[in-house]
């Protein structure tokens, strides 16, 4: 325990809203979609009064109040509906939605499912794929939310390092889904010591690092590999969601250029992808037909392509955004959300204690004349921590300090720790763990993605 | 023992001398201390004569009557300390319930005392042992937070106002927070110990320990209690400010607006009605009767008792269940006929008219919810249990169900015709024939596009009925355009009555109210848990490693909820701060790493234990800001616990189950 460092550290961060709040009564037609935006550090109140209404799919509770901080977010309501909310927010109703063309793909998935399952075969493994802010995440979602509401548990998949799924961004992670997902709060919390108002998702992490995947591909490829194996293994042996699947969430490069093409063919070629939705591009659609039209899987079977309209409800997530979620990310991570108050522990470690690796930004290095050998340097560089590091997380992995290279690239994350304090002259370093536990026998990750960031304790 | 003053007399004795006991007197207090130290070897009789005599006096003159019980324990202390215990939470929780707003100031002061040791005294042990008190903190922790929740719903346009009211009564209050100077003074020395020397004549009842007063206004009736001290002064100041977003307290459950308990009543009230009809029409069936005297049962806990909000919550989730769904009954679209052009728009209709209860949640429900509340080891819930157990004495005379002859109300003639519409819903099995005539409705019947096929075999996989649905969809653009309500309906009205807490839908055969009884269940036992982790401190976990991962799996577990069943992390981490385990992490608070069982003043043996991953101190345990050696202070409390702990399991048996978290390395 840290005496006082959970409760002293955000109140610099969000000044306490002084503006009474307002209260505001949405009606909503059949098929309509009210769509909101939250500032960060600001929060409104929602209470469906009567009708029905989703959030990504996932169906919210009559009368319940959710509370929504320093989002972008949109409700939808099939048979209408009337909404309350107290509190302000940018928002907007549109009766234009893709709704029924994402609620179709869904029932056509079921169908494939049930298929699966006739047969016990495998349910089909879906690739979203489209520029940045096109709505894959959230189609994602809304897929996976439906498809828990059928009685399924897809593997959801990102391999988007921008933002973390379940984790901080960086991570790439498999997390089958088997409960209701959690409205307020992302997709929810992974393990807390203790129980969650909503149900827990066990994700596998594997920690990449940088926050573009064309940053270093000879690093994510192997990594991309390494989720796929563990996600085939567990698929292999768990049936219920061998049948039904998985669904996977891409980086909004890849779909920008010739190198990203590169690796959604890695992709498909290691999940084993037989369905592809494509938001928004006609261009990318086209590509993926040429790419992808004579394709065969492993087993055999030809690749399902379908484009699907992007939602106006798309926003634009601008650069600001973006560091202030990942920032909202980590303090989750070590200390909980609105629900639930974590308390990370503090270690102090001395420089001698530790491995840790740099990650090197490989592909600036190929641009290096001579030919440099990439290989004679290795992915990662071994470093002594110091005061570049302040700020910084670092990925605890599941493998010891005396591996090779590659092994703790194919280790699975344990954890992260926070360096809070580095003292170059005593050569001792604190960090902030999520628990208690000694890690000076691990070795450690450090990228560049995440950011630093100070906000984090102050 | 002598004759003439067996337990029985001195219980008797004690008992008139409380009958009097109508303010806060300390010459009465006194006295009844004194009668209490002078007679320890009747204690058990003083004492069960005492809580009765909180629990069936008025709530005016409940708080003279904890003070009897505050001065005892202060200064006598065991063995009534033991003996109060036992229900110490029922004791005041029940109280707590009853009485006024000021009233409750006081007993929260009280109860602080409680979790310091007596002052002056050698004993560094608090009054009450933290098992006893923290029960009670959290659950009114709970309930204040829930409380400041509704009155921030219904009075918005006040909130500032209101949050300067209600921030003093946040969860905050009751962290570890500084306690404000102490304000006691030692005993003069070279006096006896014992009564006298802490209440010097001519004061009122003792100085209440920690500075905290018993009473904020000046009570001209020899207060018990310091003279007031601004309320600013005993709260952290974090409270005051706006908290962050990730630091406030719980905001999602048990959210009850003072109008729901309104609408709550009205509901019960209509399901009464509703169920005398049906008992009137079934007079031989006993489950009817049996479910109507519940609801009875229920009507009068409300109308008498002030539950804490979550009780509440779980009341009005079962109402709402029998509410919702016989809404859903009623309305002319039925979930089993579906319908182009799409189902219209679902508008705010007024509570149900007509829920029938046999046919829609079963027998079970409400004893589960009395049995979701008596459940002993979840301590929050002793006092549902008491409560529902003891309707308060104006309701007291037992439900005398309608002559069955009797012509109850209207509504009679529509019951069955409620049945028959619930059958055509499919909410009832059996019937072959749906009949869609309604009688109460002036609903056009409507032929259903697709013959429902589950209709007369509900389905019993856990998979919703949707395979049954025709699906044509298709990956191509032009199949993905086409409007399909009943596959819609698949994901709504077909999977059942939803969930209030969360939204999740249950079917509504048997299997399906068996996992929505489970599942408020869960809900439940999770508010309750989280309120106990934000006292205790909580953490995440670890993730896990490749090859638990694998192998765990997403289970329907009894609770309907979906948990892990692999040797994760989360099952680890809960260890270090589990009181039933003989070690603990070492703190890294350097104040506590250096400290000394204050029962032997022995250190602590620390060691890398592996199987945690963590350095611990063994045989060590955490009690309220203090670390004990586990024997010790079992040792010490030995009454006390056993009747708290039910078994400690061995620690390796725990962790054996969970194999190291990070055991795996490639
Ligand atoms: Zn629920
Ligand atoms: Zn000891």
């Amino acid at each position: 325990m840290i005496p006082g460092l959970g409760q002293a550290a955000p109140t610099a961060t969000f000044s306490a809203p002084t503006i009474t709040a307002t209260v505001a009564v949405h009606e909503l037609r059949p098929e309509s979609e009210w769509r909101f935006e939250v500032a960060i550090g600001q929060k409104i109140e929602v209470r469906i009064m009567s009708g029905t209404a989703e959030l990504f799919g996932t169906e919210l509770a009559l009368n319940h109040v959710y509370t929504f901080r320093g989002t972008k977010s949109s409700i939808y309501t099939w048979h209408g509906c009337r909404i309350e909310v107290t509190g302000s927010c940018e928002e907007y109703t549109a009766e234009e939605t893709p709704m029924l063309q994402y609620a179709n793909t869904h029932f056509a998935l079921e169908k494939l499912r049930d298929e699966a399952h006739q047969r016990q075969g495998d349910g089909p493994r879906v690739m979203v794929v489209g520029p940045n802010n096109s709505g894959k995440t959230s189609l994602v979602k809304l897929l996976t939310a439906y498809a828990i509401r059928t009685g399924r548990q897809p593997m959801v998949i990102n391999t988007d390092p921008r933002e973390g799924l379940l984790s901080i961004p960086g991570t790439l992670t498999a997390t089958p889904f088997a409960s209701i997902i959690d409205v307020e709060q992302g997709w929810g919390s992974s393990p807390t010591s203790t129980s969650s108002p909503v149900p827990v998702k066990l994700p596998i992490c594997y920690y990449y690092g940088l926050a573009s995947p064309e940053d270093n591909t000879k690093l994510v490829k192997p990594i991309l590999t390494r989720l796929a194996l563990a996600s085939t293994s567990r698929l292999a042996e768990d049936q219920i969601i061998k049948e039904t699947g998985m669904i996977i969430d891409t980086p909004g490069i890849i779909s920008q250029g010739k190198g990203g093409y590169d690796l959604i063919s890695h992709i498909v070629a290691e999940f084993s992808i037989n369905t592809i939705l494509v938001l928004g591009s006609e261009r990318l659609h086209i590509e993926m037909q040429k790419r992808f039209s004579a394709h065969r899987t492993s087993t055999g079977e030809s690749i399902t392509l379908v484009k699907l309209d992007k939602s106006g409800g798309c926003v634009d997530r601008d650069d600001t955004f973006m560091q202030q979620t990942q920032e909202a990310a980590i303090k989750e991570y070590f200390f909980g959300d609105s629900r639930s108050t974590l308390s990370p522990h503090t270690q102090q470690m001395g420089f001698e204690d530790v491995t840790i690796y740099k990650i090197r930004e490989a592909n600036a290095l190929s641009f290096l004349p001579g030919g440099m050998e990439e290989e004679a340097t290795g992915l990662y560089e071994k470093v002594e921590p110091n005061p570049g590091m302040l700020h910084c997380m670092l990925a605890v992995m599941y493998a010891t300090t005396s591996d090779s290279q590659d092994t703790v690239r194919d280790a699975s994350v344990m954890g992260f720790v926070y360096v809070s304090e580095v003292d170059d002259k005593k050569r001792r370093f604190k960090v902030l763990a999520p628990m208690n536990t000694r890690i000076t026998d691990r070795p450690m990750i450090w990228g560049s993605w995440p950011e630093a960031s100070m906000s984090v304790i102050g | 023992m002598s004759y003439g003053q067996g337990p029985d007399d001195i219980a008797e004795d004690f008992k008139s001398a409380l009958q009097d006991l109508s303010i806060n007197s300390r010459f009465e207090i006194s006295n009844l201390t004194i009668i209490a130290k002078e007679n320890t070897e009747h204690a058990f009789a003083i004492a069960e004569s005492l809580k009765l005599h909180i629990k069936q006096t008025p709530p005016q003159k409940k708080l003279p009557a904890f003070y009897v019980l505050d001065s005892i324990v202060k200064n006598v202390g065991t063995p009534y300390t033991l003996f109060f215990g036992r229900q110490l939470y029922a004791t005041f929780m029940e109280a707590y319930a009853l009485v006024d707003t000021s009233v409750r100031r006081k007993m929260d002061e009280m109860l602080k005392t409680w979790k310091e040791p007596v002052p002056g005294s050698m004993d560094p042990r608090p009054v009450f042992p933290p098992e006893l008190t923290r029960p009670i903190e959290n659950a009114l922790i709970k309930a204040k937070t829930s409380f400041v929740q509704a009155h921030q719903e219904h009075l918005k346009n006040q909130q500032q106002q209101l949050n300067r009211v209600r921030s003093t009564a946040s969860p905050a209050t009751y962290r570890d927070t500084p306690t404000p100077p102490n304000a006691y003074r030692p005993p003069p020395p070279n006096v006896a110990p014992g009564y006298a020397p802490n209440y010097p004549p001519q004061q009122p009842y003792p100085p209440p320990m920690n500075g905290q007063q018993y009473s904020n206004q000046p009570n001209g009736q020899q207060p018990y209690g310091l003279p007031p001290r601004p309320p600013s002064q005993q709260y952290p100041p974090q409270v005051a400010a706006g908290p962050p977003s990730w630091q406030q307290p719980p905001s999602q459950g048990y959210q009850v607006a003072e109008n729901s308990i309104a609408r709550l009543n009205s509901d019960i009230d209509k399901l009464i009605t509703t169920s005398k009809a049906e008992w009137a029409q079934n007079p031989y069936d006993n489950s009817i009767g049996t479910r109507l005297k519940a609801l009875l049962d229920l009507q009068t806990i409300l109308q008498n008792q002030q539950l804490p909000p979550d009780q509440i919550a779980l009341i009005k989730d079962q109402v709402d269940q029998l509410s919702q769904a016989s809404q859903a009954a009623n309305k002319p679209q039925l979930p089993s006929t579906p319908v182009y052009p799409p189902v219209p728009v679902v508008v705010a209709q007024p509570p149900a008219q007509q829920p029938s209860l046999s046919s829609i949640l079963g027998p079970s429900a409400l004893a589960a919810l009395a049995r979701a509340s008596a459940t002993p080891q979840p301590v929050a819930s002793m006092q549902a249990a008491t409560q529902i157990r003891s309707p308060q004495p104006p309701y007291a005379q037992p439900y005398q169900p309608p002559p069955p002859s009797a012509p109850t109300a209207t509504s009679a003639p529509e019951a069955s015709s409620l049945l028959d519409r619930l059958r055509a819903a499919g909410m009832l099995p059996a019937v072959s024939t749906p009949t869609t005539t309604s009688t109460s409705s002036s609903s056009v019947p409507v032929p259903p596009v697709f013959p429902p096929p589950y209709l007369n075999t509900p389905p019993t996989a856990s998979r919703t009925p949707l395979a049954t649905l025709s699906n044509d969809v298709v990956l191509k653009p032009a199949s993905l355009k086409e409007r399909r309500p009943h596959l819609i309906s698949g994901l709504y009205e077909r999977l059942g009555a939803p969930c209030t807490q969360c939204g999740r839908r249950f079917q509504a055969d048997e299997e399906g109210k068996k996992k929505k009884t489970a599942h408020m269940d869960w809900h439940f036992k999770v508010h309750q848990r989280m309120a106990e982790a934000e006292v205790r401190g909580q953490h995440r976990s670890w993730y896990v490693d490749e090859l638990d991962w694998i192998k765990s799996r997403e289970v329907e577990d009894e609770s309907g909820n979906a948990t892990t069943i692999a040797n994760n992390s989360s099952a680890a981490t809960t260890t270090a701060n589990d009181p039933k385990l003989q070690y603990l992490a070492v703190p890294d608070d350097p104040a506590l790493a250096n400290s000394l069982c204050p029962i032997c003043q022995e250190k602590f043996e620390m060691k890398w234990l592996d199987e945690a991953q963590e350095f611990v101190w063994m045989d060590a345990k955490k009690v309220g800001d203090r670390i004990y050696h586990a024997s010790c202070y079992a040792e010490a409390t030995k009454d006390v616990n056993t009747q708290i702990k039910r078994g400690t399991p061995e620690p390796a048996g725990v962790l054996g189950k969970r194999k190291a978290e990070a055991s795996h390395s490639f």
